[in-house]
Order: C-alpha cells, then structure tokens, then sequence
C-alpha cells in the first residue's frame, strides 16, 4: 500500500522537474540570431523533431531513440562534408537539408563565427514547403521553412499574388458581372418607381420621412 | 392589489406595445412602405447588414471546417493541421473562417459606435439597442471558445489566462460570494484544469450553444429593427429617403459582393497565422515549454493590455461600469444629443484603436521590455 503513493510522488517529481526544467536549445546561437534579425520568436522545431530540442524524452528526442534511429543520428553527426543523404531522427526536413547542403563542418563554422551566413551558405534554391519563400529566406524571416501558410506576410501576399492571379481575375471578374447585373436592376427599379410617381404622387423611393 | 397588479401588467404590455408594434408586421410595412433615410451618415446603415454577412460566412465555413475537426485533445491539434495541408481548400476555409471571424467583430463594434452616434437607441428602439450589446457580447464569446479548439500553444495557454482572470475576480467580493468566480471557472473549465473536459465545453458552446442563442437574438433583433424601421440617425433629416425594397436591398447585395470579394482574395493570398510566430501553432504539450507571445486575438486587447499595467480590480471595476453602461445607454443618454454622442463614440472609437494597435509598444513603455 505505502509504494503506491511513493511511486506516484516520484512520477509526480519527474513530471514537475520535466515541466518546470528550461529548454535546453541545441544550437541558441541560431535561436539568437534568428531571433534579433527578425523579431520574431523561433524555437528549436525551425531545425529539429521536437521544439524543446534533441535533450529529452519525447518522440524525436534523443532517449527515445531505437536502434536503428541511433545509427541514423550517428550517421548525421558525421556527416562532415555536404551530400551525405542525412536523415537524423531527430531533425526535421529543414534540419537535414542544412546538413546535406552545407556539411556539418561548415554549419560549425557559421555557428561560431556569424549564423547569418547560413542564409547564403544555403542559396536562394531550396523551398521545402513549396509556399515560393527559399528556405533560406524563412530562416532569416523566423518562419517555419516547412509550414506553406507560414511566413513573413509580405513575401507570402507578393508570392501568392502571383501563383493565384488566375484566381484573383476571374473572382473580379463573376464580382464586376454581379455588380453590373445589380446595378441595371437598381436602374430598372429607379425607372419603374419615377413612371409609377408621374402616374401616382407621392414617390416610392423618394419619399419624407413620415 | 389586484388593482395594482393589473396596473403593472397593463403598463408592461403597453410598454411590450410600444417596442414591438406588431401591427406593422405585414408586407406592406416591412417591404412596400419602408423607407431608409438619406443623409450623410447614410452609409452606417450597411454595417449591420454587413454583419451578417460575415456571420453567414462563419457558418458556412464552420459547418465545412467540422466535417473534419475532431475535438479530442489528442486529435484536435492534428485534425485542424490535415484541414490545413491535405484537405482540398482547407487552408482558404480556415483562413476564410479566421478573417471573417475578425471582420465580423470589427463591423459589429463600428456598428455599434455608429449606432450610439445616431442615438439610434433611442424611444421606442430600446429593445433593438439592448439586443445588439447582447450580441456583440456573443460575438465575443464565440471568439473565446473558438480560439481553444485548435488546441495549439496560444489557443490553450491564452485560454488558461482567460479562465484565471475569473477566479481573480473572487478576491474582490465579500466573503460569501467569494468562492463564486472559481466555481464558475471550474464549471467552464468542467474540471480542476483545462483539459478534455473544457474542450468538450467550448465545442459543445461554440457549435451548438452560442449559434442558438445568437440566431434567436438575432430574429428579436432585425425583427424589431424592421418593426421600426431605420431611425432617423441625424438631428436635421435631409428629408430625402429611399426605398428599402428593392432600392437600399440592392445595394446592400452589391456591398456584400464587393466585400465578399475582398474577403476570399485576402484568405487566399494571406494566411491569418503569418502574422505570428510559428512556435504558438505547436501542438499545445502540458509538460513542453510554453512560447513567448501568448496573447489572446486582436479583439481583446481592449481589456487585455490594461490588465496588465493596471491593478486587476480598476480594470474589472471599469469594464463591467462600460458593459453597464453600454447596456444601459438608451435610458443614460436619453437626454443626450447627437453631437455629445458622436464625440463618445469617437472618444471610444480612438481608445479601441489605439489600445488594439499600440498595445504592445505602450506596454514596453510602461514595463520596459517585451511581452
């Protein structure tokens, strides 16, 4: 009876260290930078699995892995030079593409010298969600590289303005027709009323307030 | 006391009469006869209609959103990022649905300023005045319960706050009501936490309870606005007036096709979420660290940003004097004129705007640093 209460205190110490522990950023260099050069907050999920970082219990934190994830990470942790067909378990698509692109030797460089020049060590080619912002672009604006409805709301509205100007003309167009329609049967009726007050004082639509 | 009692009856129907003539519930009055004044605050006629306009989208838009949204705490999250990525149209119903949310709330609250310039309140439209504060705060209602549904980090953590300013409120009563406010948390919250069970709440709430209540509010109040008609609105009538059938109908169908254009083009080429930080969209975890930036929408700012820089209780003090007073306008400012009304209204009108747009900054001022 007495162990019940004890594991339950112990589970309970855990849960309150868990939730109370600060977030251990793998790279806050990256974090800083991303931060101060667009005013918006990020977290670790721009670059890794779980927004707390790799340090962890939770699914795509370190001390979750299996084995084979293991071999996976491992593999990524030595992928020094660019083109190595990283797939860490515990990266995110963005994360694993900084890697194959740059090489881990290069992304410690940038992380100790100047994390601005990710932007240009990654190019203007990469655009993983597809929403026509680079991904490098997304990490200097602090948005997620791979949420196509997320981004810096100028350069979203300047791209979508132009993948959706089909869309946009023809939603002006059935307004203009409905418009044009309304407005000649606001004609008619204007007519119609001015016949029936030649015919009939006191006007419809032209009337005193009673 | 029979005497008396019939007296109070006979005067509260007299006084029912007066505010609902129902004599004029006939075709010839509400379409033949109806006539909508002309003058130059001509145009504060249309935002009600466009209100409902933006109503209608909302419940078009959420009764699509709920083919698919699954209000579990374990799904909620998921379902609403499927609706967004892989539904086909999904993110325009989403983001038709968040900017129509916001627009609607915009349109009611010029509504209602232009409304109180116009002394449209007054005798005998009491009831449609005191109708349309019922509604706006049904609005507001609606934005707070559908803020929680797609449980991600701002959703609940702003929720959580929300919820605490309740029971904040027992501190400020006398002791035998001071448990009143917990209670009510805890039995919106439907348990010591938000969790499932106030999930489960605000979805029952938002999809069923608050579209009832604002659909019956909503038959009292265009059915005493059309018993009436469009009050005169300005203190020297033009004496010009238009017919509301087919005249005024008509052109309120051309806005709302302007409008509704303006509507679909901006939630197809700009997503509501861009304007914030991604980190608030994460699937909320209760034992994860919470984002910085957790406010609640736009449309509270007004109360949010001076709670906190000011004490608790002049804020609740203040705000429910406001809700009062808003409530109370047409028998407050019965001897009002218009010019002291349309200066109300514009001092109101700069408050909102400025606390909504500048909130922010005039925090920093005031407590130096981010929020």
């Amino acid at each position: 009876m007495r162990r019940l209460p004890k594991a339950a205190g112990w589970a309970l110490a855990l849960i309150l260290v868990a939730a109370t522990a600060p977030r251990a950023a793998a790279y806050p260099e990256m974090e800083a930078w991303v931060e101060a050069h667009s005013g918006r907050s990020v977290d670790c999920a721009m670059c890794h699995t779980h927004p707390d970082g790799p340090e962890g219990v939770k699914a795509g934190q370190i001390r979750s892995l299996d084995a084979e994830e293991l071999a996976r990470l491992n593999q990524a942790r030595a992928a020094f030079e660019p083109g190595a067909g990283v797939d860490s378990p515990i990266l995110n698509d963005f994360g694993d593409r900084i890697l194959n692109d740059v090489g881990k030797r290069r992304f410690l460089e940038i992380r100790a010298t100047d994390p601005g020049l990710l932007v240009n060590a990654l190019g203007e080619e990469g655009d993983l969600d597809g929403d026509g912002i680079p991904d490098a672009t997304e990490y200097a604006e602090g948005t997620d590289p791979l949420d196509p409805q997320h981004g810096a709301p100028l350069s979203l509205l300047r791209h979508n303005l132009a993948r959706y100007w089909f869309d946009l003309l023809m939603l002006a167009l059935a307004t203009a027709c409905g418009l044009y329609g309304l407005n000649h049967l606001l004609e008619w009726a204007q007519r119609a009323a001015q016949r029936e007050a030649v015919e009939e004082p006191p006007p419809r639509g032209g009337g005193v307030i009673p | 006391m029979s005497r008396t009692i019939s007296r109070w009856t006979s005067r509260a129907l007299d006084y029912l009469a007066t505010r609902l003539p129902l004599e004029h519930l006939s075709f010839r009055s509400l379409v033949e006869k109806k006539e909508v004044p002309v003058h130059r605050m001509s145009w504060a006629y249309y935002l009600g209609g466009l209100a409902i306009l933006f109503f209608a989208v909302q419940l078009v838009t959420g009764l699509m959103l709920l083919f698919y949204y699954e209000p579990t705490v374990s799904d909620a999250h998921a379902s609403v990022e499927h609706i967004t990525r892989h539904v086909v149209g999904g993110a325009l119903v989403r983001n038709l649905h968040t900017w129509a949310a916001s627009a609607m709330i915009l349109t009611l609250l010029a509504h209602l300023l232009t409304t109180f310039a116009m002394k449209a309140f007054a005798r005998p439209r009491e009831l449609t005045w005191v109708t349309g504060v019922v509604l706006l705060l049904v609005v507001f209602a609606f934005g707070f319960t559908g803020y929680l549904l797609p449980w991600h980090q701002i959703a609940v953590n702003a929720t959580k706050v929300g919820l605490q300013s309740i029971e904040e409120m027992g501190t400020y009563l006398p002791a035998a009501l001071a448990d009143l406010p917990g209670q009510l948390r805890v039995l919106i919250q439907g348990g010591p936490a938000v969790g499932q069970a106030t999930l489960s709440r605000f979805y029952a709430l938002h999809v069923v309870v608050l579209p009832l209540v604002f659909l019956a509010l909503l038959g009292l109040h265009l059915l005493s606005v059309q018993l009436h008609g469009m009050s005169p609105g300005v203190d020297r009538p033009t004496g010009r007036t238009e017919g509301f059938f087919p005249f005024f109908v008509l052109k309120d169908f051309s806005l709302w096709g302007v409008v509704f254009m303006l509507l679909f083009a901006v939630a197809l080429v700009l997503p509501f979420e861009s304007f914030f930080s991604y980190p608030l969209f994460a699937a909320y975890d209760p034992l994860g660290s919470t984002p910085d930036g957790i406010k609640p929408e736009w449309y509270f700012f007004f109360v949010y940003y001076p709670l906190e820089l000011l004490p608790f209780w002049l804020v609740s003090l203040l705000s429910g004097a406001a809700t009062a007073v808003l409530v109370a306008a047409p028998w407050i400012f019965r001897r009002s004129s218009r010019r002291t009304l349309s200066l109300l209204a514009l001092a109101a009108a700069l408050y909102l705007f400025v606390v909504t747009v500048f909130g922010q900054a005039i925090y920093e001022t005031f407590r130096g640093g981010g929020g």
